[in-house]
């Protein structure tokens, strides 16, 4: 097949004459034209909604023409306007300048993305109807060619200005100035409802509301329950509790005795082992810290958060191999997964690791070897402190770990072997978790897949199918009915465990997922991306609930929640761990809600700016990159290392991991 | 001229290379194109390697798992632990050519050149990051240098944030990043001159109540322990406020309302001065060196005369406090004892520091060691010591603080004594017969002291348990 432009060359010129001037290349740059054109001339009012446009018209006009064949005025097309969109879609711009030609469009994976999903646009009735106006008098301006583009590739769907208060004239007053220009949640590709229960390929009428999720905590059987009461009162009995302080009793109590609700998993949806003295012993344990923890909750007076603890644990020497780090649940180990191939398992206070089957000289640590590529995940099988040490051992028995190799292993920590290799993902295993009360544990892959195991089964229970790239970050709810994919697919979605279909897909990242945790009550879900933005999401919604700034680019390679769930830390590739507030409102969650105060705020924020005049758009950048959002509590700068781990311990403790990487002097 | 960033001049080469002699232009950009493309794909897929490897830097091990992943042959021979370097020459104006700088070794040189250092052990240190949401100012953490860009800033950014992290005021950088109220400013500043008044004995010991007793004190710690250790290296010759600052760490060790755990190790090392110090005290104290007693002139003895012994005293307080720290907090500062111990032993091995310094070492390890501790540490030194001892006591100018030594040693063995319990004293009639064998474990003159005060249980002891050690 010959390149379409040269097409005019060869045969008569004259006798296309006219018709060629409007085709290719000139008629998409005249069209990005008048579209450019019109965003400038149009009311501020309508600027933040029209402008959501110019992306996709770009992206769409540019495929057409690569696979119309106009190499070279695709390329010129691109080259002319990248720029314009660099800064708020750098990896797609990235991605979409190598695709030059018709068969690259079938095997790269961004451009079958776009081509194979109309991008929904959002916009209120007034811009909608101008914009259409517009374009029927420019028909033959360019006007016809932004028609078949928005017909063929966009979903623009048109709301009430009245309805949903984020889009009121006062919404987008507030925000219209300095809003980070970000793609509102329910803008983008896969084109779904926000909120929505399935992606509208499958069914475009299906509604949020019918599918109700149950968040509530797992049902502990009744055994195990009377087991943990009664060993609370000896315990009771042993050491009454001090002035002021709950019972044992008491404090289970109000955990377990929550109004019998409606919306607790039932166990055999996820079946569990049958109790064993351990467990007994951990959930013991839990009641334990949970009471005698330090307390995260109503410390806020006068906005200072409450004052977080956190102890770093620096590796040295490591030459940039450390991959992945993990700690113990009882506090007790570290592990380490190296680019190597092996993995190494510290005692955190260097005693010493004893193995019943070997007799040579017990070190404070060990090298677990059997992986053929570097190790991506490392995860201890949980663990509590052993309240009792007369009673059943409850420090983590088991290690797991998956590798580029496409394996997962299970170690025994008991005698540090490797106990079963689970295989069946096809690529590179990125990451892994154990299920809230072990047996079960859940992988990412670079296979696009997400799989449940359980430790037993030596095949997937579960096949997680959907996302359109990498599945990178695994999370699971807290009552094991649910489970969390978070992919570079810039998507994140919530599926059930068991049944295996996603009940949620959460739009709104504009870099790769690198990290997710959900809430300990449930409720919520923290992600965070490369490109330094953490998102909650309200689970029963949805949707949204705020996004908080700070971290620079490069990765937020971990999250973790206070046991309260309204503090989370992060920490990442810009060497800080930061405490983030989860439930104070910010700007941008002020301005949905849009009360009067927000609105006073962002007129008053509209005169300054408007005098100004001019240069706020190069304000406007500077504010997006230094932007730090309010709800940040604190921040703690690392010395030149990387934190690749975060965890708060089950007291409120927050446990750091990182490698220390002095710049080369050189 | 073709846009592809891969020069089709090397499609062209390539196509020669395989035989085909001439390629048409429009096919070669076509195949220029594809490769930009291909390599963006492997680029794409080896930065997800990076990703996850956490790293920063590309390397060449990402290539090859992105190679395989894309089902293609990796290249092999490209290994490399860390990220290449890359040499620059010019081919001419604007034309930089970029090529893997690869050494010539030579082969016979490496061959018999030393094997190259093992590398150093991965390990891991462990340190506070933050402290109820304060980041401590050690050396583990950075220094507090542009944190004004980590916080959030604007109208709607929480004044009380910046404040907290000590940047309320963006022109002057205060000194500390902790809020602190007006009355807690007024506290300390009370607390601290009143700890420094020498003359108002019933001032300072309000202050020292306060320091016991106060929960608001909590809030002060930090500058507390500063202050302390601040005071304590600039007043070494004024025993006064030495002998002020350590009965301020009690205090605070007492007061049952701080949680101090974390705070433990920046405490230590002022007592620990108080304790090993060289020079404590006035300065008539005598120069620190092994010069024999011939080098001293009348002066000098003169100023022993009126040498005081009072900073063995203040030794000992600060060896009570470090066995007091030992004892409540060694649980959650891993290795504080050892430290400690480590530090004593050191110092009381080295026959270069002071009397007065031996004695400080001798006494924290008696007292946080325990007769153990003794009976490891010290017994096996003292047939060393012996020497010391000797020449101190031959020398009149010293022979007062060698007699204190002395005495702890035999306070030391006391211990160790009363440790194993009830003695049967039998068949020991005759110390003067074992004077000998003492002498050999002990060294000379703490022999004779024992025989002189008649202590066979101590003897039978030190000869017990030497022989539990044979």
């Amino acid at each position: 097949m010959l390149r379409k432009e040269s097409e005019p060359a060869a045969t008569n010129g004259a006798s296309l004459g006219g018709q060629s001037s409007d085709q290719g290349g000139t008629k998409a740059t005249k069209a990005f034209e008048l579209l450019r054109k019109y965003m400038d001339d149009i009311l501020d009012v309508y600027k933040p909604e029209l402008r959501k446009l110019l992306w996709p018209v770009f992206v769409y006009s540019y495929l057409d023409l690569v696979r119309e064949y106009f190499t070279k005025d695709a390329e010129a097309f691109f080259a002319k306007y990248r720029n314009t969109f660099e800064r708020d879609h750098p990896q797609d711009v990235n991605t979409l300048s190598a695709v030059r030609l018709p068969p690259h469009l079938t095997t790269d994976s961004l451009a079958k993305l776009y081509l194979d999903n109309k991008y929904r646009v959002t916009m209120t009735l007034m811009p909608f109807y101008n914009l259409v106006q517009f374009l029927e008098s420019k028909m033959f301006e360019g006007g016809q060619a932004l028609i078949d583009v928005i017909r063929d590739h966009l979903n623009i769907v048109t709301v009430d200005r009245t309805a949903t208060t984020e889009r009121s004239i006062a919404a987008i007053l507030a925000s219209g100035q300095d809003e980070d220009e970000l793609p509102a949640e329910d803008e983008g590709i896969p084109g779904h409802n926000p909120g929505h229960p399935l992606t509208s390929r499958h069914d475009p009428e299906a509604d949020a509301s019918r599918i109700r999720l149950a968040l509530g905590p797992y049902p502990l059987d009744q055994d195990l329950q009377d087991d943990v009461r009664a060993t609370l009162q000896d315990e009771d009995a042993k050491n009454a509790p001090r002035p002021g302080q709950p019972s044992l009793v008491d404090e289970y109590e109000a955990r377990i005795k929550r109004e019998p609700t409606d919306d607790v998993p039932s166990r055999d949806l996820i079946p569990l082992p049958p109790s064993l003295a351990r467990d007994v012993s951990m959930e013991v344990q839990k009641v334990v810290e949970h009471r005698d923890r330090y307390r995260l909750e109503g410390t806020r007076t006068g906005g200072v958060g409450p004052g977080v603890s956190v102890t770093m644990y620096t590796f040295h020497n490591t030459y940039d191999s450390i991959n992945c780090i993990d700690f113990s649940g009882d506090n007790k180990l570290v592990a380490a997964g190296m680019a190597e191939s092996y993995i190494r398992v510290w005692s955190m206070d260097g005693s010493a690791l004893t193995s019943p089957s070997e007799n040579a000289q017990p070190a404070s640590s060990r090298r677990l070897v059997g992986h053929s590529g570097p190790i991506y995940a490392v995860a201890f099988s949980p663990a509590t402190v052993n309240p009792d040490p007369t009673g059943p051992s409850t420090s983590s028995q088991y290690l797991l770990s998956a590798s580029e190799d496409k394996s997962v292993r299970l170690w025994s920590l008991d005698v540090w072997q490797c106990l079963v290799a689970y295989r069946g993902h096809d690529n590179p295993i990125w990451d892994l978790q154990w299920g809230p009360y072990g047996h079960y544990f859940l992988t990412g892959s670079n296979d696009r897949t997400a799989r449940l195991w359980a430790t037993d089964h030596i095949e997937p229970l579960r096949i997680y199918v959907g996302h359109e790239n990498d599945v990178d970050c695994v999370a699971f709810h807290p009552n094991n009915l649910y489970v969390f994919t978070g992919s570079c697919d810039r998507t994140v979605r919530m599926w059930h465990t068991s049944g295996g279909n996603c009940l949620r897909l959460f739009t709104g990242h504009t870099g790769n997922v690198t990290s997710i945790a959900c809430s300990p009550d449930g409720r919520t879900l923290a992600s965070a991306d490369d490109m330094g933005n953490i998102i909650l999401w309200t689970l029963e919604t949805g949707r949204r609930k705020k996004r908080m700034r700070g971290h620079g680019k490069g990765g937020i390679w971990s999250l973790s929640w206070s046991v309260e769930s309204t503090i989370l830390v992060s920490c990442g590739a810009d060497q800080t761990v930061r405490v983030w507030d989860a439930i104070q409102e910010t700007n941008e969650s002020t301005s949905k809600a849009a009360d009067g105060t927000a609105a006073a705020k962002a007129d008053g924020a509209l005169t300054t700016k408007g005098a100004s005049g001019a240069p706020v758009t190069g304000a406007k950048k500077n504010a997006k990159e230094s932007g730090v959002t309010a709800d940040q509590i604190s921040v703690f700068q690392t010395k030149e290392s990387p934190v690749y781990k975060v965890q708060f311990t089950r007291m409120n403790l927050v446990l750091a991991g990182g490698a220390y990487l002095p710049r080369p002097t050189k | 001229m073709s846009s592809s960033v891969w020069n089709p001049d090397n499609v062209r080469d390539v196509a020669e290379s395989v035989g085909i002699a001439s390629l048409a232009d429009n096919v070669v950009e076509e195949l220029a194109r594809d490769v930009d493309y291909r390599l963006a794909q492997v680029l794409e897929e080896a930065l997800k390697f990076m990703r996850h490897g956490k790293r920063t830097t590309l390397s060449t091990h990402d290539i090859s798992h992105a190679l395989k992943v894309l089902n293609v042959e990796p290249l092999y021979g490209y290994e490399s632990t860390r990220p290449l370097r890359f040499g620059e020459a010019s081919l001419g104006p604007g034309q930089p050519l970029y090529y893997v700088e690869d050494e010539e070794v030579d082969f016979e040189k490496l061959i018999n050149a030393p094997l190259p250092k093992v590398p150093r052990e991965i390990t891991f240190t462990a340190h506070w990051l933050a402290v109820e949401g304060v980041q401590p100012s050690i050396p583990q953490n950075p220094t507090a240098s542009n944190q004004a860009d980590l916080l959030p800033k604007g109208p709607n950014a929480n004044p009380h944030l910046a404040a907290a992290n000590g940047l309320d005021n963006y022109t002057v950088k205060p000194l500390v990043k902790h809020v602190l109220s007006k009355e807690s400013q007024e506290l300390f500043a009370k607390l601290s001159s009143a700890l420094l008044d020498e003359n108002n004995q019933e001032w300072q010991n309000a202050a020292l109540a306060s320091i016991q007793s106060d929960p608001g004190i909590h809030q002060l710690t930090t500058y507390l322990i500063t202050f302390i250790s601040e005071k304590v290296t600039h007043s070494m010759k004024n025993l006064t406020v030495l002998r002020a600052m350590l009965l301020a760490t009690d205090r605070l060790l007492a007061n049952p309302t701080i949680y101090l755990d974390p705070y433990i190790p920046y405490m230590v090392p002022p007592v620990l001065t108080c304790c090993l110090g060289k020079h404590i005290g006035p300065t008539s104290h005598q120069a620190p060196s092994n010069a024999s007693s011939e080098t001293l002139n009348g002066n000098n003895i003169n100023g022993h005369a009126r040498h005081n012994f009072e900073h063995f005293d203040l030794r000992k307080i600060a060896a009570s406090l470090l066995q007091q720290m030992c004892r409540k907090y060694s649980a959650s500062n891993q290795g504080l004892k050892t430290r400690i111990a480590r530090s004593c032993l050191k110092a009381f091995l080295d026959p270069n520091k002071p009397l007065g310094t031996h004695y400080g070492a001798l006494e924290t390890l008696r007292r946080v060691l325990g007769a153990d501790g003794v009976r490891i540490g010290i017994l096996p030194n003292l047939k060393i010591y012996d020497e010391v001892l000797k020449e101190a006591l031959a020398d009149d100018s010293r022979k007062e603080e060698a007699r204190r030594v002395l005495a702890t040693i035999l306070v030391c063995l006391d211990d160790m004594e009363r440790s194993r319990g009830a003695m049967r004293a039998n068949g020991v009639a005759n110390l003067e017969n074992q004077r000998d064998r003492l002498a050999e474990k002990v060294g000379g003159e703490v022999a004779d002291h024992i025989i002189k005060s008649n202590r066979t249980a101590v003897a039978q002891a030190i000869l017990e348990a030497d022989l539990s050690m044979a």
